[in-house]
């Protein structure tokens, strides 16, 4: 186990990175927002981040925490005009948004290196850190699931015209919903930007975009396990790809389309729901009398 | 100077214009975000050095380019997207499958070209310059506004006035209707992905004949691009994608010449935020598509 731990120990640290963005990006898909917003809001966390403690030598801890206050503005104001747009639209807006981040922090120089990026920042954080903040990140929304507000979530992305109609302000929700997923995705990227020593704006680009859809997709939109499944695969498989070298990319290619066409739910949805099916199954088999209402109580917040 | 950066961005506008079309073409009837589009147009390119490296004639390479980029696109759709409509998942999943899909034609084009940036050989298209009232233009820039003209004048007549056309519109708007009318829905669907792979894969090559670089990551930027076109023209307009490519073309070039480039792209991407903001269905767009209203 140990072994294992020190052999794999970078990937097992990009691994957790990349379930700790995942939730992010999870957190707008599971309440309706079609937001690729998570490398912007994590760009900004890690700039802030890398700037605050290289330059004006702010300690860690709260360098962090004005991180995560920075994601929190910049999703709250963004949110404001994304509640008027729907679907694709949403995902262009945020894309647009993450394009224009990456092009500031090319063009203020003085301020962010430029292309070069920040380099120097102070190496603080470890496998145990970046572990404890995916627990705290499971935990947080663990919570949020088994209350109303989950509810609701699933309520507004299965369909917000029923959710309007039973009295459910839908814009404060889905602002909600924005402002964690961008919280969670700036303390990430400030997390990130103390473990990889120099961030570039590149590392927040396109590509990021991509990778933290692709996890969640792969994994799942819906249940805790989504991201840590889809973090797992998109790990896993360039290790496994390696001995085809250079033709990783066909390799990668061909199983995200597989994937998809055959667990159109992401490989931790479908886990989940197999084993709730199997679970219902079971308890229907040894009760005599099957027991309906219990069921019906959970409908929205199962799916 | 200021007419001459206008004339420079008409022209590369005019070929963001033929990239977009194809991708407002596929977003507009079903709902897609294809972006595997923008390896589509990289393999325009690839195709077109290739066959002028072993010896073939320009206007064939270009010709072959075009249909090959076509077929591949109706393969792209084949394999990845047939799928997810028959599951009715696509939205999400589409845009899983086609980076898996761009993915691997990424690293086809890697493989066959070892990394390297490619350009066609000199004097594959003559290099003429004119001076007209001032401004210098190449034969190349008025062969492709030529080209660009004729094409995209021949594609509004296909939607607006043939038969083909008015499937194409039919299954974008209800595709369960059309199909009680007798409207093949995958046949539209193969022929909307032909005509869009063609019109990508004609304009990797034009961009790759005039920008001088083929290599295998340059469908990414176009592929941006093409989100903005998209949403500033208007979802489902395509004089709409074309004027606003050319918009685009000239403000990227304008703010180039007097601004800088990282500028550039931050106001063009503010251009389409706010756009989305104020005109959520595009300066263009007709009223009632659905950017703002409830989704599917």
């Amino acid at each position: 186990m140990m072994s294992f731990y020190y052999a794999n120990q970078p990937l097992i640290d990009f691994f957790l990175l990349a379930v700790g963005l995942g939730y992010s990006q999870q957190l707008a898909l599971r309440a309706g927002v079609f937001s690729i917003a998570t490398a912007g809001f994590s760009a900004l966390g890690a700039y802030a981040t890398a700037i605050l403690v290289t330059r004006h030598g702010v300690p860690v801890p709260f360098a962090i925490m004005i991180a995560a206050f920075v994601g929190i503005a910049a999703s709250y104001i963004l949110s404001v005009p994304l509640a008027r747009l729907r679907g694709a639209f949403q995902a262009i807006a945020t894309l647009a948004f993450v394009q224009v981040v990456i092009a500031l922090l090319l063009y203020f120089e003085a301020f962010t290196g430029g292309a070069i990026g920040i380099s120097g920042i102070p190496r603080v954080m470890n496998t145990g850190w970046l572990l404890l903040a995916v627990l705290v990140t499971i935990y947080v929304i663990w919570s949020i699931n088994r209350t109303s507000v989950g509810r609701v979530f699933s309520a507004l992305r299965q369909d917000d015209s029923v959710a309007a109609s039973l009295g459910i302000p839908i814009k404060n929700y889905y602002a909600l919903a924005f402002v964690l997923s961008g919280v969670i995705g700036a303390v990430f990227g400030s997390l990130r930007s103390l473990y990889v020593f120099n961030i570039e704006p590149i590392d927040f680009g396109f590509h990021a975009m991509v990778a933290s859809l692709t996890v969640v997709v792969l994994g799942g939109r819906n249940t805790l396990l989504g991201p840590i499944a889809g973090a797992l695969i998109m790990a896993v498989l360039p290790e496994l790809a390696r001995p085809l070298a250079e033709n990783r990319g066909i390799v990668n290619g061909a199983i995200l389309i597989l994937v998809i066409t055959f667990l159109p739910n992401g490989v931790g949805d479908e886990l989940v729901y197999w084993f709730r099916r199997r679970m219902r199954r079971r308890n229907q088999t040894t009760a005599l009398t099957p027991q309906p209402h219990k069921e019906d109580k959970h409908v929205i917040a199962t799916d | 100077m200021l007419l001459q950066q206008i004339l420079n961005g008409t022209v590369s506008g005019a070929i963001y214009a033929l990239f977009a079309l194809g991708f407002t073409l596929i977003f507009g009837v079903q709902k897609l975000l294809n972006l595997a589009h923008g390896a589509i147009f990289m393999a325009g390119a690839f195709i077109a050095y290739y066959a002028t490296v072993q010896g073939l004639p320009f206007w064939f390479a270009l010709l072959l380019a075009t249909v090959s980029t076509g077929v591949i696109s109706v393969i792209v759709d084949f394999v990845a997207f047939r799928q997810l409509r028959k599951a009715g998942h696509a939205e999400f999943a589409a845009i899983v499958t086609s980076i898996g899909v761009d993915l691997i034609l990424m690293n086809i084009a890697q493989r066959v070209s070892n990394t390297k940036v490619l350009s066609f050989p000199f004097g594959t298209f003559p290099v003429k310059f004119y001076n007209i009232l001032g401004l210098r233009t190449s034969l190349l820039q008025l062969t492709i506004l030529g080209l660009v003209l004729v094409l995209v004048l021949a594609l509004a007549y296909y939607i607006n006035r043939t038969s083909f056309g008015r499937q194409v519109r039919a299954v974008s708007s209800n595709e369960n209707a059309s199909a009680l009318l007798g409207i093949s829905a995958p046949a539209v669907y193969r022929q909307t992905f032909f005509i869009a792979g063609a019109l990508a894969g004609l304009a990797g090559v034009l961009i790759g004949l005039s920008f001088n670089s083929i290599h295998f990551m340059m469908g990414e930027p176009f592929l941006l691009q093409a989100f903005v076109v998209v949403v500033i023209g208007g979802l489902g307009s395509l004089q709409g994608a074309v004027i606003a490519a050319i918009l685009i073309g000239i403000i990227q070039s304008l703010t180039i010449a007097y601004l800088s480039s990282e500028l550039s792209t931050a106001i063009i991407f503010a251009l389409l935020f706010v756009t989305l903001l104020f005109f959520p269905n595009g300066l263009f767009g007709r009223a009632g598509n659905y950017a703002g209203g409830s989704r599917r």
